[in-house]
């Protein structure tokens, strides 16, 4: 509606309900023909009960069929779906489990989820297509199909190998849909390889903004219990009620080193714990580094191991060590990112102007990015249906063409 | 074991008189010169030994010594037959002679069905040149397509080799221990051989031989000699059928014309790959606004406050980001035209009820924007 390349928040409370149910481009158009209908209330008086906002959300809820249970987060249930229109469309239903914490009708994180991603449309952004609400007023979210898991697998499975190409190309989709959060006003607040998911075509997408809020204004105090413990900045584990995007650049920085490293980079067991950890990996939080930072709530004074290095210069040289995959320019944009201080801590634009980028090698073209292995349990199955003697991948389209023998190769 | 212990014996003895160990030309047989190697030319693949090969066209190009053969042959072109079977050598051969200009792979079609559709011409061609059926015809066809499609096949050529280089760099030292291996069987192989042979030799030396009829190998060469020379006239009759053979090749462009060209459907269009281009690490997006301009600070007391509060600062709050966001909220409504939105809603009566609602919630937002200006 708006000329203006950024969105606009201050809609009332009612209108962002209403909104998804609204403002989602009709795949198919079936849906307006049905919405044009002069009077909403000859269709209602038919049906009885329904009013325009019941009809508008049964007419979304009947595009979509949904199919089998992907998953259970702690929230929602995941299931696939598809176009009824187009089977081969699919998409992924986030239905989310009505819970104890949403006595007074819809959770939080899924008004959070909605609101946030309703704003925003990036390629590496996971995108949300409609909302309805089923039985029990319970909410569903028809997301984007992202058929390859997570970063975290990415990370953790062995039988994947990537290169510092590979790490730059993620990084650089990180990086940019976390600038398009933060130049669109919103923080993520909880960013960790699990809500880092891959598409079909190797394109990471972040998702899972139950967390999200906006930009808070300077008199509002925000909450500091978010962001999975083990990427959450030392400010939020001091306690901070105002707080920056730099935040989530924190998050982003550990996911790095993680990349880097396969392995949890700093896997705290309590935010007391979490703290020693980033004191000895990242350095001691005092007050030269980071100044008032003894004046926040929660601080702690901390010590560091006598193992750890001691000096800014023996830090930087064992991050080398320990990051070399990545060059010096990759660790330097890495220190940046985890800066102590988060006011010298690098912004996502920051992140994204950093001459890492150009150097050598070049990001990996996402299409030859390496993907997870599927070894799911249809695969098995699979494998135990098959005849004997006949090969893998028997429906291929090699077994379609009548065999060739190279016989060129032949008396050489 | 058992099954095969039995065969060897008999077999091995047997093959030493069979036809294919006597050279047609010479009529020597291996059973006196062990080491005979038997040659073919693919202008007629007629067997014969390698001596008589070097005998007979050590001293330029000369006719098939087979009776009733007449096909010149030249030394060069003589090679070891891969195959027992000459017939199974031949077609080999021919496969191969198609298989390099008819080099097409499957991801230059569009679909199964057009790249099954030329692999099933190919094999009619290769068919029609193995039974000698429409052979003039044939030979036409394949030298018209080589003509016209010289770049794709060098393409698919050098693609070709590209792959077995790399191929071969991979498996380098995966081949130099095979070989290694292959060897040290052979190495043991020849040893075995070899103490065969002796045996053998000693067997041959202990039995009497007697010469074969002097007279007919007399004549045999007298014959070689007088075919040589009619060979040579041969040649140089030939030569004009040669040059007139040019424009012969030149007329093919029309035999094309007339239906007898080979055609591929469903070839897909040849797309250069484009040129990498530098990486850029906001992938074309940017933040810039075009309505105003953010600066450093902003005079603000309600907010001024806050700014020296240590909470603030050592938390991390970004006052800029706080402006920006403010100024992006003022400046949202702008650009919005309620004439053309409503006018465009009046047109349409096919627009949702809810977009409606919608359009109406704007309208409500500009009249109070409209109020600032």
């Amino acid at each position: 509606m708006a000329v203006s390349p950024l969105p606009l928040y201050n809609a009332s409370p009612r209108s962002n309900k209403t909104k998804p149910l609204t403002h989602r481009p009709n795949p198919k158009g079936s849906s307006a023909d049905a919405a044009s209908t002069p009077n909403p209330k000859s269709k209602a008086s038919i049906d009885g009960v329904l009013d325009l906002a019941e009809r508008l959300n049964a007419e979304t809820k009947s595009q979509y069929i949904k199919g089998k249970w992907l998953g259970k987060g702690t929230y929602a249930n995941v299931y696939e779906a598809h176009l009824k229109s187009n089977p081969s469309q699919l998409f992924a239903i986030k239905k989310m489990i009505v819970g104890a914490e949403a006595k007074d009708g819809l959770s939080m994180d899924s008004i959070r989820e909605v609101k946030y991603l309703q704003e925003l449309s990036h390629p590496n952004i996971i995108k949300l297509h409609a909302v309805f609400s089923s039985k029990n007023q319970n909410l569903n979210l028809v997301l984007e199909h992202l058929p390859r898991g997570s970063l975290e697998q990415l990370i953790s499975e062995g039988d994947i190998q990537y290169g510092s190409a590979d790490i730059k190309a993620w990084m650089g989709m990180l990086a940019r849909g976390l600038h398009h959060c933060h130049s669109n006003f919103i923080l993520h607040r909880d960013i960790k390889p699990g809500n880092v998911l891959v598409a079909a075509d190797g394109e990471l997408k972040l998702a899972d903004f139950g967390l999200a809020r906006s930009f808070a204004d300077p008199w509002t105090r925000m909450t500091y219990l978010v962001i999975t413990r083990w990427y959450r900045p030392p400010e939020l584990l001091f306690q901070a009620r105002h707080y920056g995007s730099t935040a989530d650049v924190w998050s982003v920085g550990v996911i790095f080193a993680e990349l880097v490293i396969r392995k949890a980079w700093m896997p705290g067991g309590s935010d007391l714990e979490q703290l020693h950890l980033i004191a000895n990996v990242v350095g001691l939080p005092t007050e030269d580094v980071w100044p008032g930072v003894s004046k926040l709530d929660g601080y702690i004074k901390l010590t560091k191991d006598p193992a750890a290095p001691q000096t800014p210069v023996q830090h930087r040289q064992q991050m080398q060590r320990e990051f070399a995959l990545v060059g010096p320019e990759g660790v330097d944009l890495l220190m940046q990112m985890m800066a102590l201080d988060p006011r010298k801590r690098a912004t996502a634009k920051k992140v994204l102007m950093h001459e890492w980028w150009n150097m050598e090698p070049k990001p990996r073209r996402k299409e030859d990015l390496p993907r997870k292995v599927e070894k799911s349990k249809e695969g098995m199955a699979d494998a135990l249906k098959r005849k004997p003697g006949e090969l893998e991948g028997g429906t291929g389209r090699g077994d379609k063409v009548a065999r060739k023998i190279d016989f060129g190769a032949f008396g050489r | 074991m058992s099954r095969t212990a039995p065969r060897l014996g008999p077999t091995a003895p047997k093959k030493l008189v069979e036809d294919g160990d006597i050279c047609p030309v010479c009529k020597s047989s291996r059973y006196l010169n062990p080491n005979m190697v038997f040659k073919v030319n693919p202008e007629c693949y007629h067997k014969m030994c390698e001596s008589c090969v070097d005998r007979i066209f050590s001293h330029g190009p000369a006719p098939c010594p087979i009776a009733g053969c007449r096909r010149t042959l030249r030394k060069a072109r003589f090679k070891k037959p891969n195959f027992e079977d000459i017939q199974i050598e031949r077609e080999v051969d021919i496969r191969r002679r198609v298989a390099s200009v008819f080099n097409r792979r499957e991801d230059e079609f569009d679909t199964l069905l057009d790249y099954n559709n030329y692999l099933n011409e190919v094999e009619d061609i290769t068919f029609n040149l193995i039974h000698k059926i429409d052979l003039d015809a044939t030979e036409k066809k394949l030298a018209a397509y080589a003509d016209s499609n010289k770049q794709s096949i060098q393409a698919n050529v050098s693609r070709a080799s590209q792959e077995t280089t790399s191929f071969q760099a991979r498996q380098a030292a995966e081949r130099e221990q095979e070989r290694l291996r292959r060897e040290a069987a052979r190495r043991d192989d020849e040893e075995k051989k070899r103490i065969l042979e002796e045996n053998r030799r000693n067997i041959l030396n202990t039995l009497a031989t007697t010469d074969g009829d002097a007279n007919r190998i007399a004549k045999e060469g007298q014959r070689v000699a007088l075919k040589k020379s009619s060979a040579r006239r041969a040649l140089t009759d030939r030569r004009p059928d040669v040059v007139a053979s040019d424009p012969f090749t030149a007329a093919t462009a029309n035999g094309n014309a007339d239906g007898g060209a080979f055609v591929i459907k469903g070839l897909k269009k040849v797309v250069e790959p484009e040129a990498e281009k530098p990486y850029d690490p906001f992938g074309g997006l940017s933040d810039e606004t075009q309505y105003y301009v953010l600066q450093d600070t902003y005079q603000y007391e309600d907010v001024d406050k806050y700014m020296s509060d240590v909470q603030y600062t050592a938390g991390g709050y970004d006052f800029g980001e706080w402006y920006s966001r403010a100024l992006c909220e003022a400046f949202s409504g702008l650009g919005v035209f309620i004439g053309e939105e409503t006018s465009g809603r009046d047109a349409a009566a096919a627009v949702p009820i809810a977009m409606a609602a919608t359009a109406a919630t704007v309208v409500g937002v500009e009249k109070s924007a409209d109020d600032v200006f």
